[in-house]
C-alpha cells in the first residue's frame, strides 16, 4: 500500500504552564513540534506497511524551517518526505492549504490511502483534511479510533469512528481519506538508527509552480484577527475531607458523571 | 618414588591433558574475545595485585554468610596450599630420595600444615555438598518466577557435585596415599590426621603399603591431570576467573559509572547489547566468573520483593548458553539469540533499580548491572521497546529538560527565602555553584529541602550560585533507562553551561545524589570534567571548619536511609551520619545500612514507571524496616528517595538531613 500522511508543524504545547502565556506559544521562534495528533496518523500508516508492505511518505504544507520537524515523521520510520513551501502560503487558511495538499497528492501519485490526524492543535478547525478529500474527490473517513479490516486486494478498508456519543461502523472503498483520533494506537518512539537516518536524509521541498498552483489560487479568504485566551475559566472545585474521604467522593463522583 | 614406567605414563599423561587444557582454554579465551571491548591488562603489575588481594584476602566473601565463608576461606587457602604439595609430590615421586624441604627446619611444619589443611579442605567441601544436596539451602535455589536457561537447574547440580566429588577425591585420595606413606615409613610425629589413619593398616607388608601409596598417588594426580581441561566447562572455573576478573575490568571512575557510547562515530551499528556477543568482554568474564552462590540475588531488591529479576541467573543463563553454544561461539558462529530470550525476562530488565549492590556484594567481581542497562540500551536505541510511562519522562527531558514535563519557573523554589539566592550571571565570582536538580526546582518536598540547603550556605556565608532556568536535566534517568542518546544530548549542553559558567574551576554542590554521580562521576568520560560534593559533605565540612553552628538540640531518634548513588556509587557513608549526629540527633540503624543498604525503590529509573509485577513495593519493604528501628523520623539525603519512601506510609515522617540540620542552626 502507498499511503500519504499529512503532517504538520505545531507548537509545542507541553511548553505551556500556568507562568507561561499560551499564546506566546504561537509566536515566531517559539518551539515547534510534529502536531501530536498526525504522530497517531503516521503510526496507523506505519502499522499498515509493516502488516501490507509498500511505502508512506509524509506530506506537509509549512515554511523551510519545517523540515526539521519533517525530520521526526523520518525518524519515525515514513519512507519519504516532502515539504510544500512558497511565500504565498504564508497566510494560508485550511482551502489554500487543501488545495496545496490535493495539488502535491497529485503529483505524488497513485496511491491507496490518505490518512491525517484529527486536527491541528493550535488552529483546531480540523477542516483541512475535510476539504482535501472534497478537491481530490475521495471517500472521507474521519475521527477513526480503529480500524477493523484492511483488504489491499479488494481495495476495502473497515473502520471504527469515534464519535462523542456512538462508535460508527463504516466500509470504505479504496482511495480514501481518513483523519485519526488518538485512541486508534501509541504512536512509536524513533529507535536512534532511524533518528540518525533521518538526519542525513534530503527532504525535497516544492513551491508552487512545482505542483502546478499559482499564487492566486491560493489566496487566503479567511485571515485570523486576533487570538485571545478562552473566555470563560474552567470551573474548579475542591472536594474536602480527609484524602480516603476525598478519594471515596472523587470515585463516586465519577462513576455518576458515567466518567469510570 | 615411581617406576620408571610409571614415569613414562605420567609424563604422557599430562602432556595429553596439557593438549586438552590448551584446546578449552583456547576456547574460552575466543569466547570472551568474541564481547565488545577489550580487557584492561594495562599497568599489569597493580592489577595482579588486585587479583591476588581477591584470591588470597577473601575480603568480598568474609562480609555475609559467616560460616559459608569461613569454610570456603578453609578450602580456598587450602587449595592454594595445594599447588605447592602437587608439585612437590610429583617432584618426590620423581628424584629419588627427594622430600619437599626435606629435613630442613621447615620440612615438618610444612607437613603439619598440609595435613591439618587436608582434613580443613574435606570438610569444608562435605559442608558445601551437604549445605546444597541435604540441606537444600534456599539461598542456592530461584524462585519460579525467574527465566533459568533450561540446562541450568541440572547443570548446576551436576556441576556441583562433580566439583565436589572431585574436591573429595583429589584431596582425599592424596590423603589416604599420605597415609600409607606414613606406615611404610613407620609414622610421621608432623602429620598427626593421616598418622591416624595410617594406624589402619599397621597389619600390611611393607609391598602392601607400597601398592597402596602407588594407587592412592595416580588417583590423586590423575584427578588433577583429568580435571584441568574441564575448567571451562565448570563454574570451579571461579577460582582463577573470579582474581582474572578482578585483574581485567575496564577502569570505572565509580562502581556504577556506566562507560559512554560515541554517537558522532557513524561506523557504529549496535547500541548496547542485543545478543550475548554484544555484551563488553569483561561481561563475559563475569559469565565464567560466576560461582553460583547467588549473594547479589540476596542482596538485589527487585528479587527480595519477588520480581523476575535475579542478577545471579542472569550470569547463570550467560553461562549456560554459552556452554550450550561452545564451540560456535568460539568459531565466529553468528550469534542470534537475543539475550531477552535466555538471559532475562523483560520484566526483570525493567526491573532493576540500578542500585549497584549485585557489583558490590559480588566476590568474584562480577557487575551484572553493567548487563542490564545494556539490554536496556539496546531495547531503548534499537528496537524502541520499553515501558510505556518513560516515554512522558523522556520527552519531559527533550522539550522541557525535566522528566515531569513541566514547563515552569526553575527559581520558584526560592520565592519564601527571606535572602535572594543569585544566579551565576548575577554573582559570577561565586564559589560553589549549587546545582539545585529538577527534584530542588519542581517536587514541593524537595523545594524545601533546596531551601533548606540554600539556608544553610547563606548562614555559613558561602559565596554561591544557582543557574536559575539555564540548568536542566543531567540526563540521569534517561541514561539508566537505557535512552543513552538523550542522556548524551543531555550531558553535552550541560557541560557546555556549566564550563560557560565556569564550574569546573570551582564546587559544585547538589541535593541529589543522582546528579551528583552524573556529573562527579558520568560527565568526565564525555569531556566535563567537574569537583562535585553532596550538600552533607559540603555542610559537614562548613561545620567541621566552624563555620555553622549547630544547636545540638533534644536528642531526638532518627534513622538515616543510605541512597545508592551517595553511599554505594559514590562511598559517602560518614557525612550524613556525622551531620545529624552533630545537630544533636541519636541514629538508629536499620538493619541494612551504609554499604548494605537497601534501594528506596526509586533507583533506575523506577521513579518515572510502574513497578514490575511482584510480591511487594521495594520501598514499602524499605519503610517497613525504618519503621522497625524505633526511629521518630526517617532522615533521607536524596529527593527520589525522599519521594518513594514518604509515599509509602505515615507512620514516620520523612525530611532530608539538610532540613534537619536547618532546624538547628544555632
Amino acid at each position: 500500500m502507498n499511503i500519504i500522511t499529512l503532517v504538520k508543524q505545531a507548537p509545542d504545547t507541553t511548553q505551556l504552564s500556568g507562568s507561561l502565556d499560551g499564546l506566546k506559544l504561537l509566536a515566531e521562534g517559539a518551539p515547534r513540534v510534529l502536531n501530536p495528533w498526525d504522530e497517531y496518523a503516521l503510526e496507523t500508516a506505519l502499522q499498515l506497511v509493516e502488516a501490507h508492505g509498500g511505502s508512506v511518505t509524509a506530506l506537509m504544507v509549512g515554511p523551510a524551517a519545517a523540515t526539521e520537524t519533517l525530520r521526526t515523521a523520518l525518524a519515525m520510520g515514513a519512507n519519504q518526505a516532502v515539504l510544500v513551501d512558497d511565500p504565498a502560503l504564508a497566510a494560508a487558511d485550511t482551502l489554500a492549504t487543501a488545495r496545496t495538499l490535493a495539488a502535491a497528492i497529485g503529483k505524488l501519485a497513485p496511491f491507496d490511502l490518505i490518512i491525517g490526524g484529527r486536527a491541528g492543535i493550535e488552529g483546531n478547525t480540523g477542516a483541512t483534511a475535510i476539504q482535501t478529500a472534497a478537491l481530490l474527490n475521495l471517500p472521507l473517513v474521519s475521527y477513526v479510533a480503529a480500524l477493523k479490516t484492511v483488504d489491499p486486494a479488494a481495495r476495502t478498508l473497515t473502520a471504527v469512528r469515534l464519535l462523542d456519543n456512538e462508535r460508527q461502523i463504516v466500509e470504505t472503498p479504496l482511495p480514501a481519506l481518513l483523519t485519526v483520533v488518538k485512541e486508534i494506537n501509541e504512536p512509536r518512539f524513533p529507535t536512534f538508527m532511524q533518528l540518525r537516518k533521518a538526519k542525513k536524509a534530503t527532504i525535497p521541498t516544492w513551491n508552487l509552480a512545482d505542483i502546478g498552483l499559482t499564487a492566486a489560487e491560493v489566496a487566503p479568504q479567511v485571515s485570523w484577527l486576533a487570538e485571545l485566551p478562552p473566555a470563560g475559566q474552567a470551573r474548579l472545585e475542591l472536594i474536602e475531607g480527609s484524602p480516603a474521604q476525598a478519594a471515596a467522593q472523587l470515585v463516586e463522583r465519577l462513576s455518576k458523571q458515567q466518567i469510570i | 618414588m615411581l617406576t620408571p614406567p610409571e614415569k613414562i605414563l605420567f609424563a604422557i599423561a599430562v602432556l595429553i591433558s596439557l593438549y586438552f587444557t590448551y584446546h578449552s582454554f583456547a576456547k574460552m579465551a575466543a569466547v570472551i574475545g568474541r564481547g565488545a571491548g577489550r580487557l584492561n591488562l594495562d599497568d599489569l603489575p597493580r592489577r595482579l595485585g588486585a587479583g591476588l588481594v581477591a584470591l588470597v584476602g577473601q575480603g568480598n566473601i568474609l562480609r555475609r554468610r559467616p560460616v559459608t565463608s569461613l569454610f570456603h576461606w578453609a578450602v580456598a587457602w587450602g587449595f592454594l596450599l595445594y599447588v605447592i604439595v602437587n608439585l612437590a609430590d610429583v617432584l618426590q615421586a620423581y628424584l629419588p630420595g627427594f622430600r619437599f624441604l626435606g629435613n630442613t627446619p621447615l620440612g615438618g611444619p610444612y607437613r603439619f600444615v598440609v595435613d591439618l589443611a587436608s582434613v580443613m579442605i574435606l570438610l569444608g567441601v562435605v559442608f558445601f555438598l551437604l549445605r546444597r544436596f541435604v540441606a537444600a539451602a534456599p539461598a542456592l535455589s530461584f524462585r519460579p518466577n525467574v527465566m533459568l536457561h533450561p540446562a541450568a537447574q541440572q547443570g548446576i547440580r551436576h556441576d556441583s557435585l562433580l566439583v565436589g566429588l572431585f574436591i573429595l577425591g583429589h584431596v582425599g585420595f592424596r590423603f589416604l596415599g599420605e597415609s600409607f606413606l606414613i606406615a611404610h615409613e613407620s609414622g610421621d610425629p608432623w602429620q598427626p590426621l593421616a598418622g591416624a589413619v595410617a594406624s589402619l593398616w599397621s597389619g600390611l607388608a611393607t609391598t602392601q603399603l607400597l601398592i597402596g601409596w602407588h594407587i592412592f598417588w595416580w588417583l590423586a594426580l590423575g584427578l588433577i591431570l583429568l580435571f584441568i581441561p574441564y575448567f571451562p566447562y565448570s563454574k570451579h572455573a571461579h577460582l582463577f576467573m573470579g582474581p582474572f576478573n578482578y585483574m581485567s575490568r575496564p577502569p570505572r571512575p565509580s562502581p556504577g559509572a556506566l562507560p559512554a557510547i560515541d554517537f558522532e562515530d557513524e561506523s557504529l551499528e549496535q547500541f548496547g547489547a542485543t545478543v550475548l556477543t554484544d555484551l563488553h568482554r569483561t561481561h563475559l568474564v563475569d559469565a565464567f566468573a560466576c560461582i553460583m552462590c547467588n549473594r547479589c540475588q540476596d542482596a538485589c531488591p527487585a528479587y527480595l520483593t519477588g520480581k523476575e529479576l535475579s542478577p545471579s541467573a542472569l550470569e547463570v543463563n550467560k553461562r549456560f548458553f554459552i556452554k550450550q553454544n561452545f564451540t560456535g561461539l568460539a568459531d565466529g558462529a553468528a550469534d542470534e539469540t537475543p539475550l531477552l530470550e535466555f538471559a532475562l525476562s523483560e520484566s526483570a530488565l525493567w526491573a532493576c533499580l540500578a542500585c549497584g549492590a549485585c557489583i558490590d556484594v559480588c566476590p568474584v567481581g562480577n557487575e551484572p548491572m553493567f548487563d542490564i542497562l545494556d539490554i536496556r540500551r539496546s531495547q531503548v536505541l534499537m528496537e524502541s521497546q520499553f515501558p510505556a510511562e518513560l516515554r512522558g519522562a523522556f520527552t519531559g527531558l527533550e522539550r522541557n529538560g525535566n522528566p515531569w514535563q513541566v514547563a515552569g519557573d526553575r527559581l520558584a523554589w526560592t520565592e519564601p527565602l527571606d535572602f535572594a539566592v543569585p544566579t551565576v550571571e548575577d554573582n559570577p565570582d561565586y564559589e560553589v555553584l549549587y546545582w539545585v536538580g529538577c527534584a530542588g526546582a519542581f517536587d514541593s518536598d524537595a523545594q524545601r529541602t533546596a531551601r533548606a540547603i540554600a539556608t544553610l550556605l547563606h548562614a555559613a556565608g558561602v559565596n554561591f550560585a544557582v543557574l536559575g532556568n539555564d540548568e536542566s536535566c543531567t540526563g540521569d534517568m534517561a541514561r539508566r533507562a537505557g535512552n543513552e542518546y538523550l542522556f548524551f544530548e543531555m550531558a553535552q549542553a550541560n557541560i557546555e553551561i556549566l564550563t560557560e559558567a565556569k564550574a569546573h574551576q570551582r564546587r559544585i554542590v547538589t541535593g541529589c545524589p543522582h546528579c551528583l554521580h552524573t556529573l562527579g562521576q558520568e560527565y568526565g568520560a564525555l569531556g566535563g570534567h567537574f569537583t562535585v560534593l553532596h550538600h552533607t559533605q559540603l555542610i559537614s565540612e562548613l561545620v567541621g571548619a566552624g563555620r555553622l553552628k549547630l544547636t545540638g538540640g533534644a536528642q531526638e531518634a532518627i534513622t538515616f536511609h543510605d541512597p545508592c548513588y551517595l553511599g554505594r556509587h559514590n562511598g559517602e557513608f560518614d557525612a550524613p551520619r556525622e551531620l545529624l549526629s552533630a545537630a544533636g540527633l541519636a541514629l538508629n540503624e536499620m538493619p541494612r545500612h551504609r554499604q548494605n543498604a537497601f534501594c528506596c525503590g526509586g533507583g533506575g529509573a523506577q521513579v518515572w514507571k510502574e513497578e514490575e509485577p511482584g510480591q511487594a513495593a521495594v520501598s514499602a519493604s524499605r519503610y517497613a524496616e525504618a519503621e522497625s528501628t524505633g526511629a521518630a523520623t526517617l532522615a533521607v539525603g536524596c529527593p527520589f528517595c525522599a519521594r518513594m519512601l514518604s509515599d509509602a506510609g505515615q507512620s514516620l515522617p520523612v525530611r532530608d538531613v539538610a532540613e534537619l540540620v536547618a532546624n538547628r542552626i544555632a
